[in-house]
């Protein structure tokens, strides 16, 4: 009996062993199946051009899409599913019927799209999609090119520097929905205190003047900390993840500094990176952040700034509305807005990104998929975006939101908007476009945290995470 | 001839004998049959294919053309720094976490096995932080233990006078201690109902022994109460180590492992390497070397079960 069991068990398993080696050989068919995608992509591609301008048109002419089911992977949260309200719109004039498969918020879009990329298990034509993700995608072999189905004349509306931080290797990869930049917050009711002035003038020798430099920026932050009362700040900043690394970034490349050289070996130890990390960490070793700010994120320091408990930082025009309604803020009409502080190398702050879509290479149905996409990213959805708060990308849809603007009764209204488009055409960078950005991040951000907190030195700091970005780097065969 | 057909009935009824004799010997492997194989199925292929995994190169954006490197993710993981630390952060956390839960369930299981009225609703109302989910008491947490906000600088705050800002969840050790006390508020309705269950099926007539030998109320708990339930010990703290060696949400949600590694555990980083990262192989060796040890400190808890069941 005994051995019946052992050779029964010894059977399964040899069978569990084999099937799961034959999995991997799925895994090389799926690859030749997606090659094959490829290539039925690519020739649906060539022979779209004839079609491309039945598709380009979609959204204007109407097309029919009877019967076809267009399943899409979107992002979730409240303003972000306003849009999806329209998609009824969209079926009624083209008889397609739009399935969104997965809603989640960014991250959990991006760990679902990169599982199943590399699973071989996309059932959705349509994505959403990042310019700090997407080229995650195009390594991972999930998106493909968009410009074929796209006429010049189409994509001219929107705005340029938006539509480029989508593109990589000469194609188009993402169609940008809205995009969100920072501004330097600051409160009206501190800078324009007259007793406030003078202890700062008292204490600094200096003006107290809204900063226009990182320098400024620091001098002004450490500075106000010595006459603010207990429980203010002077500053803050998101002290975790990629919000860590995306604000060093910025500092950094307005400093002249730049995260990756040419060749794409880690140059962010620079004396442009160590004086960035340097002023992360006197501001936080002053007092001048708050004590908890390692583990912070957006919607931890929009809450304090919100709560009154700080007196300037940048932050992305999307929390605008919070910051402005009475219930929501304490600081609702006591702050205003300027343009992020420049760096060294005489560079804007401006990191950036765009909200997007993308095609699947596993769609079924391109040019439906095309057709959606048209539909979210046309002039009425834009300017239905608009209204909620959001900066969207087409030049039409702003000229007619700063005009109404204008008229509004909140004084900031028409200033932050000309602000952000000027911004959007003049500071608009997003992160390097590669693949290996957020795992960078991943490998710098506690290195940031960790110089932050004095538990490193910022060149040696530095120095550490670029050795360890530069062993991915190479792993990942760039060079 | 009369002995003739009874011949020929007991040979008859011999083979059915045997053949029963044999259906029962199969009986038993047959019926388990289908669930073995479900559960290799459901098991053992994903871990033999994540354990194959973990022998290549294999990341979440590069899943083709990926080739075998051996024990390269292995060395690259006893080489990295970090492995070892929320290795031994796991370590401390597992041993803190479990031995306070144990004291402390122990205690109130005591107390509450004296309680005779009242004793079910005590039971419901300790059994409710465990029906709450790891998310939602990482956000309580989160929030109690938060430096401007929180709940323990507030009551600080009512105490002296003036404002107190304690960054709980940045300092050195006191993000750990936010995590453990966090853990330990879960986990240890846990301990207590099991440790009830011991003590309630203890005879009562070796207390009432004790009591006509002249034994103190705590000689009593040392000498019957904590052989008695030392199955049950080992049952609960074997589930609550393997249950803690697993940690991730709780911890992911109060500090996310950081700042700066401080607060590290194994699968806080098995998803970093995994996801963030990208380095599904890297992580599927970790996880493997996890399991591994996992297994060992199973083998040998369960080992000094049956001990304490021989005593």
């Amino acid at each position: 009996m005994k051995k019946i069991l052992l050779w029964l068990l010894v059977m399964l398993i040899g069978i569990s062993m084999l099937t799961a080696f034959s999995l991997v050989g799925c895994k090389t068919t799926t690859t030749t199946t997606t090659a094959a995608a490829e290539t039925t992509a690519a020739a649906e591609t060539t022979k779209a051009e004839g079609t491309t301008t039945t598709a380009a048109t979609a959204s204007s002419e109407k097309v029919s899409l009877k019967g076809v089911t267009i399943k899409a992977a979107f992002i979730g949260g409240a303003n972000y599913e306003e849009m999806y309200k329209a998609i009824p719109k969209f079926e009624e004039e083209t008889g397609a019927k739009v399935e969104i498969v997965f809603k989640g918020d960014g991250f959990q879009i991006d760990k679902k799209l990169k599982t199943d990329f590399a699973a071989g298990t996309v059932d959705y034509d349509v994505c959403w999609d990042h310019s700090s993700f997407f080229t995650q995608y195009i390594d991972a072999g999930g998106i493909i090119p968009l410009e074929d189905y796209w006429t010049n004349e189409e994509l001219s509306d929107f705005i340029p520097m938006i539509l480029d931080s989508g593109k990589k290797d000469g194609h188009l990869w993402i169609i940008p929905r809205h995009f969100d930049i920072s501004a330097l917050h600051y409160r009206t009711d501190i800078f324009g205190d007259p007793d406030i002035q003078a202890k700062f003038k008292k204490e600094t020798d200096t003006d107290l003047k809204v900063p226009e430099t990182w320098d400024e920026f620091q001098k002004t932050a450490l500075g106000l900390q010595k006459i603010l009362p207990a429980g203010m700040y002077a500053t803050e900043f998101a002290g975790k993840e990629e919000a860590l690394t995306g604000r060093f970034y910025e500092i950094l490349t307005s400093g002249g500094g730049q995260f990756f050289d040419k060749s794409w070996k880690p140059a962010f130890n620079s004396d442009a990176g160590v004086k960035a990390a340097t002023m992360l960490r006197n501001l936080y070793k002053a007092g001048a952040m708050p004590p908890g700010m390692t583990n912070f994120v957006w919607e931890d320091v929009a809450k304090n700034f919100a709560s009154g408990n700080i007196a300037m930082y940048t932050e992305w025009y999307g929390w605008y509305s919070y910051f402005q309604d009475p219930k929501s803020s304490k600081v609702a009409g006591k702050f205003d807005l300027a343009r992020q502080p420049m760096g060294e190398g005489n560079i804007y702050g401006g990191w950036a990104g765009q909200h997007a879509f993308s095609i699947t290479k596993a769609s079924k149905n391109i040019p439906a998929a095309v057709a959606l996409i048209k539909f979210l990213t046309n002039y009425d959805q834009q300017y239905n975006e608009s209204k909620l708060g959001f900066l969207v990308t087409r030049n039409s849809v702003w000229d007619k939101m700063i005009e109404e603007a204008k008229a509004s009764t909140d004084p900031l209204a028409a200033k932050r908007l000309e602000l952000a488009k000027l911004q959007a055409s003049e500071d608009f960078r997003t992160p390097p476009l590669v693949a290996q950005w957020l795992p960078s991040s991943d490998i710098l951000y506690p290195v940031l945290q960790a110089i932050i907190l004095s538990d490193k030195e910022p060149k040696a700091g530095l120095d550490e995470a670029a050795v360890a970005v530069d062993k991915l780097m190479h792993e990942a065969g760039y060079y | 001839m009369s002995e003739i057909v009874y011949n020929s009935f007991l040979e008859k009824n011999n083979k059915n004998h045997k053949f029963v004799m044999n259906e029962s010997k199969y009986l038993p492997a047959s019926l388990l049959l289908p669930a073995v194989i479900l559960i290799l199925f459901v098991v053992a292929i994903p871990m033999i294919y994540s354990l194959y995994l973990s022998f290549t190169n294999f990341t979440l954006i590069k899943s083709t053309g990926y080739k075998f490197i051996g024990i390269n993710n292995y060395i690259t993981l006893f080489r990295d720094p970090i492995f070892w630390r929320s290795f031994a952060n796991t370590l401390i956390y597992i041993t803190i976490a479990v031995n306070v839960e144990f004291l402390l369930g122990l205690v109130i299981a005591n107390m509450m096995s004296h309680v005779i009225r009242g004793q079910g609703i005590l039971r419901t109302i300790m059994m409710m932080p465990m029906m709450f989910a790891p998310i939602l008491v990482g956000f309580q947490f989160k929030w109690v233990f938060n430096d401007q906000v929180g709940l323990i600088n507030n009551i600080l705050y009512s105490i002296t006078g003036h404002p107190v800002i304690i960054p709980w969840l940045i300092q050195k050790p006191l993000g750990f201690i936010a995590i453990i006390i966090a853990e330990i508020w879960m986990s240890t309705p846990f301990m207590v109902i099991i440790f009830l269950a011991g003590i309630m099926s203890i005879p009562q007539e070796l207390f009432e022994a004790a009591d006509i030998d002249g034994a103190s109320e705590w000689h009593k708990f040392c000498y019957i109460t904590i052989p008695s339930i030392s199955p049950f010990i080992y049952i609960a703290m074997a589930i609550r180590s393997l249950d803690i060696a697993k940690a991730y949400d709780l911890v992911s949600i109060i500090t996310g492992g950081g700042p700066a590694h401080r607060t590290e555990l194994i699968w806080t980083y098995v998803y970093r390497l995994a996801f963030t990262s990208q380095k599904f192989a890297l992580g599927s060796s970790m996880s493997f070397i996890t399991v591994l040890l996992s297994f060992a400190f199973t083998f040998y808890l369960f080992r000094n079960l049956l001990k304490a069941r021989k005593i």
